[in-house]
């Protein structure tokens, strides 16, 4: 992806002046509580009981200028419900967050213009009308000028190639080319800070791939501050340095991703590939893993401590008869999996 | 004029929506015409037997008739429509996107989605309430004229808000929404003087679904049967309306928490 203009790129704020600080944020929701069954429902429409829900406890970070932050957690852990208070959409119960200078529940025109919340598994898009004409009636709510409209949309459509797909009604487009779309519809305001949850959902690997490449790119011109939710590792790995983990409500983990794994998983991986040898025991060097290849394969993986990778490394290929040889770090899901019910 | 540019662009947008169905189009154009028909040829067979209705003469039916067409305008235009898509909306969930939109979150409901086609009612509508202007009489005063048309504006938005204050309660109780069917048959009496009911279907039409406060008070007016204080108090009754169902508006969204991810 090659850059040939500046226009999106912004002034950076004041140093010290983080755009996110949030304190002690929590939400809780109160829902209906009831057993399965008739007589239950009868109970329930006499005398209905109600449960709180912990969706966020006391969460408190900052996120600086221009950072891509991987906002991590298993289903119903409260990245969403955290996002949705960050972009103004819910009230907390408690705590206080200050978006850009602005408290965002307040829902204050000025932060509505300076931010965008995109949500992969939700369509922002008019679905009878092509997306041309949802770009327009943005370009109208959000007061963008003619000039700034095409300067704008010029670079959106360099970097998503938008121009073949923006004629068609929306209801026609396929999943990837509609968040496209949607990415770019979500952007014609330039934002300053990007909320994205879940942006690659259900899309194609090169699709992924593609929507990968435009956020990290949009974050090198724009400066802009991201938070990004997903389940795909991949989408992680590529673009955040930062992550925070939350799991029932609660932040497990805030820091880099690289220090994450030394900190949770403080172990290697040796693959081997041995030649003829029926009769060799791993298990002396390590942690033996389960191979997932057919059991007759020659390759095997041992799990060794991080500090003792040297010397095992080397018994190894003074003991057995190594063909092939590799260390790597246990994989980045299994790691963060680790954080969440450590 | 920044409201005015959002408005045009939303009605564009409609339109290029309602282009799409062309059929749809032409088929609600012809019952538009078949429903003017009907309503006038009711009419003709009623006066055909009676000199008046409650005491009010054909022309002044016509004009009645042509409010209620105002009001049901703003029922299929805007009402409807809107209220489909806003169940809709909290139900997927992409009010967020709504809420998120740096515009009066009311504004946005109430216009995101305008059928143009009903435009057309609207010019009948308007025409109707010309041609009984043109042959009544009775009008004594330019000033009510002018009450008409204020108590005609006033009372069409007591229904908007009415629906507005519906909607919000939403926020509450789940497809709360669909309470506006129960609001449109109530509208469906108010083609006839309210006086011309029994007391309690004229008490329904004034005070739960105000129908009688959109069309037959406005021709009060114009018969010149209104005070003017009374006048005043209908039209500050439209204000109230207007400013209580924004704050149910308001209140309802501190209440939303959105559809599950």
């Amino acid at each position: 992806m090659q850059v040939v203009n500046k226009s999106l790129e912004r002034p950076t704020p004041s140093a010290g002046t983080d755009p996110i600080v949030v304190e002690g944020l929590s939400k809780t929701y109160q829902v209906t509580d009831r057993e399965g069954g008739f007589g239950a429902a009868m109970r329930s429409f006499v005398k209905r009981k109600f449960r709180d829900v912990k969706a966020v406890q006391n969460v408190s970070f900052r996120i600086g200028t221009g950072e891509i932050v991987g906002f991590l957690g298993p289903n119903g852990a409260g990245k969403t419900t955290t996002l949705k208070m960050l972009s103004g959409l819910l009230h907390p119960t408690s705590g206080t967050a200050r978006v850009l200078g602005f408290t965002p529940w307040e829902r204050n025109s000025g932060y509505l213009r300076a931010m965008t919340l995109v949500m992969g598994q939700r369509n922002r898009l008019s679905w009878d009308i092509p997306a041309a004409d949802s770009f327009l009636l943005n370009q109208a709510i959000y007061r963008i000028s003619d000039a700034d409209y095409k300067r704008t949309f010029d670079e959106l459509n360099e970097l998503l190639e938008l121009a073949p797909i923006i004629r068609k009604p929306v209801r026609n487009l396929s999943l990837g080319e509609r968040m496209k779309c949607e990415l770019a519809a979500s952007l014609l305001h330039r934002p300053s800070v990007l909320f994205l949850d879940e942006p690659t959902i259900g899309l194609d690997i090169s699709a992924q791939v593609r929507i990968r490449a435009f956020i990290k790119e949009y974050n090198r011109r724009s400066g802009a501050t991201i938070v990004l939710t997903s389940h795909y590792m991949a989408d992680v790995t590529a673009l955040c340095e930062r992550i925070i983990i939350i799991h029932h409500g609660q932040l497990k983990y805030d820091g880099k991703l690289a220090d994450l794994s030394r900190r949770i998983a403080p172990f290697k991986l040796i693959s081997v590939t041995l030649g003829e040898c029926s009769d060799c025991d791993l298990t002396p060097y390590g942690t033996v893993v389960p191979s997932e290849s057919n059991e007759a394969s020659a390759k095997h993986s041992v799990q060794v401590k991080a500090d003792e990778v040297a010397t095992i490394t080397a018994r190894m290929l003074a003991e057995l008869p190594v063909i092939d040889l590799t260390i790597e770090d246990p994989p980045i899901e299994d790691v963060i999996e680790r954080a969440f019910h450590e | 004029m920044y409201i005015l540019k959002l408005l045009s662009t939303s009605i564009k947008s409609n339109l290029q929506h309602d282009l799409a169905y062309r059929a749809d189009l032409i088929v609600n154009l012809v019952l538009s015409l078949i429903g003017l028909g009907s309503d006038l040829f009711g009419l003709s067979i009623i006066y055909a037997n009676t000199n008046d209705i409650g005491g009010w003469g054909p022309s002044e039916l016509i004009i009645l008739l042509g409010v209620w067409r105002l009001v049901n305008v703003l029922m299929n235009m805007i009402i409807w429509p809107n209220t489909f898509n806003f169940n809709m909306s909290v139900h997927d969930g992409s009010l967020d996107y709504t809420l998120l939109l740096p515009v009066n979150s009311q504004l946005l409901i109430s216009t995101k989605r305008i059928v143009i086609w009903h435009l057309f009612d609207f010019v009948i509508a308007i025409g109707l309430i010309i041609i009984g202007l043109a042959h009544n009489t009775g009008i004594t005063s330019p000033l009510q004229i002018v009450a008409f048309l204020g108590l005609t504006l006033s009372g069409t938005t007591i229904i908007y808000s009415l629906w507005i204050t519906l909607i919000s309660l939403t926020f509450w109780f789940t497809k709360f929404g669909n309470s506006i069917v129960i609001m449109s048959a109530v509208l469906d009496a108010g083609r006839y003087p309210a006086h011309v009911y029994p007391f309690w279907l004229r008490a329904l039409m004034t005070f739960v679904v105000p129908v009688a406060v959109a069309t037959t008070v406005p021709l009060q007016a114009l018969r010149g049967e209104l005070q003017w204080w009374q006048a005043i108090g209908f039209l500050g009754i439209g204000l109230i309306a207007v400013w209580l169902s924004s704050r149910a508006w308001i209140a309802g969204l501190r209440r939303y928490s959105g559809a599950s991810s």
